[in-house]
């Protein structure tokens, strides 16, 4: 078992220098591409000081929750594009038949389709949010087991924007629709930037029990500011578990009616 | 004028070809209008003037933003870098119309067809959420529709210029990327413009963004909570300043990269 760990890790490291090598061939697109990252963050975050000039507090959120709340956001989104960059490149793969290639080889497909492709750009904009994020955190007056029940909500949160990106593969492999399917997540994920309380009702009911972005995001913000149940927790865990193994059946599902019709 | 009313209709007809593609983008589109939309009307909600701005105004900007943002903003200048990249352009210019008038009309096919569903589409959403749908406000109707043809010209040559640029670099998907990030939130899509505190409003004011959909939506929205704020006069003097600007450095850029242009193999 820690053999195979060991060479599924090797292998990564690979992919993931190929990627780096990659990354530093267009150093001008990489500086613009963190310039425009920046600007965005920069220029959402005043727009919670705005909101916040004039009240402080929405929905019984205040400004720090609400800050703390976007930088998981960030992080979270962040994090899920520098692991899983590879996705959004699958549709060519499929459509060509080079997807063989991949499936033939002696290791499992996802280390090449789903994290082979490490995004640096990205990365380097998550040391800033994770640093941010920590600072934050430790400016409130947080209990240790809050802030336990916050760092494994965070990594539920990770777990289940793993579902959704193998639900986008398996989709791939079905319909050849990639790109649509994944901006449309992103799109949905961008609701999580504020606390889903803002939306309707439905609305707010969608993202936590269909779609669940709440889940990924407001839960365990929640969970540091001591606002969510214990049966919200493990509602958390289970939707995670529920999610990725369909999302594991579905890419099972996916192989099976794949016809390598490219090429 | 008959050939670039086929290059209007041809251009229509590409979309519906590629249905599923177009009805992707509007749900992108109407999923990213919750997120503003729902923020700015817990906000007034709560607080009942912000700045001038009540639950009220703030539906009734937002209606109106989603109706004329994609209606100026749409475009499909976007095809001209991978044209000029793999020397698709030749075919064009060899042709006897303006290069201009062609990809105006059909951005025109784009705005035509963008709006047409924006309004379909928020109008069902404001029936499934039982929002009253806002009044048109026609006090300031002749600024409005100035507001908004300059806006359209301004968004046409603003696009044309950061295509142009693939004349000279591969890279024009990050100056694109950059230009949509300033759009999305110093244009007036995620919040009224005259929200901000007085100086940066007015700092902003000197940058291109705000005429391009900000101003139209506002004239046709709640006009009152801006004549209070700016003189008109230095609205119309930035708006048509920027758009002569960008007009002649379009023409400049275009006849500058024609020249610095070769492709071979075609």
């Amino acid at each position: 078992m820690l053999k195979k760990i060991k060479r599924n890790l090797k292998i990564f490291l690979l992919f993931s220098y190929q990627s780096l090598k990659n990354t530093t061939q267009s150093r001008q697109a990489l500086f613009l591409f963190t310039l425009a990252k920046i600007l965005r963050f920069v220029l959402l975050f005043g727009l919670i000081f705005l909101i916040f000039s004039k009240t402080n507090n929405i929905l019984g959120w205040s400004l720090k929750q609400v800050i703390i709340l976007y930088l998981t956001f960030n992080f979270i989104d962040t994090f899920s594009q520098v692991l899983y960059r590879e996705v959004y490149r699958f549709r060519p793969l499929v459509i060509s038949g080079n997807l063989d290639l991949i499936l033939i080889k002696p290791y499992h497909p996802f280390l090449r389709v789903l994290i082979g492709g490490v995004d640096f750009l990205d990365f380097l904009l998550l040391i800033p949010y994770f640093f941010l994020l920590l600072f934050f955190i430790l400016k409130e007056n947080i209990l240790f087991l809050s802030f336990f029940w916050y760092l494994i909500l965070v990594v539920n949160g990770l777990i289940i924007t793993t579902a959704f990106h193998i639900f986008v593969l398996s989709f791939g492999l079905l319909t050849t629709e990639v790109d649509n399917a994944i901006m449309i997540y992103r799109d949905i994920l961008n609701l999580g930037r504020f606390p889903v309380e803002i939306y309707q009702q439905t609305i707010s009911f969608v993202l936590t029990f269909i779609i669940p972005i709440g889940v990924m995001i407001t839960f365990p913000v929640k969970s540091l500011f001591n606002f969510l149940s214990f049966k919200n927790i493990l509602f958390a865990f289970f939707i995670a578990f529920f999610l990725l193994s369909l999302s594991i059946y579905f890419w099972q599902i996916g192989l099976k009616k794949y016809q390598s019709a490219g090429g | 004028m008959r050939k670039y009313l086929f290059v209007f209709v041809l251009t229509l007809k590409e979309y519906f070809t590629y249905r599923l593609n177009f009805l992707i983008w509007r749900i992108r589109v109407l999923i990213s209008f919750l997120v503003p939309f729902f923020l700015w009307l817990t906000v007034t909600k709560q607080i009942k003037n912000f700045t001038g701005y009540e639950e009220k105004s703030i539906i009734s900007y937002f209606f109106f933003s989603h109706l004329l943002s994609y209606f100026i903003l749409g475009t499909r200048t976007v095809d001209i870098t991978s044209q000029i990249q793999n020397g698709e352009i030749i075919n064009l210019i060899l042709k006897p119309m303006s290069f201009f008038n062609y990809y105006f009309f059909r951005d025109l096919a784009d705005k035509i067809l963008n709006f047409a569903l924006s309004f379909l589409e928020i109008i069902i959403f404001f029936s499934v959420f039982s929002f009253t749908l806002p009044q048109l406000n026609f006090n300031f109707f002749l600024p409005f529709l100035s507001f908004l043809l300059i806006g359209l010209f301004l968004s046409f040559y603003l696009n044309l210029l950061i295509s142009f640029l693939s004349f000279w670099s591969t890279e024009v998907w990050a100056p694109r990327f950059i230009f949509f990030i300033l759009i999305s939130i110093l244009s007036g899509s995620f919040f009224p413009l005259d929200l901000l505190p007085k100086k940066l409003f007015s700092i902003i004011l000197l940058t291109p963004f705000p005429y391009l959909f900000f101003l139209p939506v506002k004239m046709i929205s709640s006009p009152e909570t801006l004549i209070n704020k700016i003189d008109f006069n230095f609205l119309f003097f930035m708006s048509i300043f920027y758009l002569t600007t960008l007009f002649f450095l379009s023409k400049i850029l275009w006849q500058k990269g024609l020249k610095n242009f070769s492709f071979w193999g075609r």
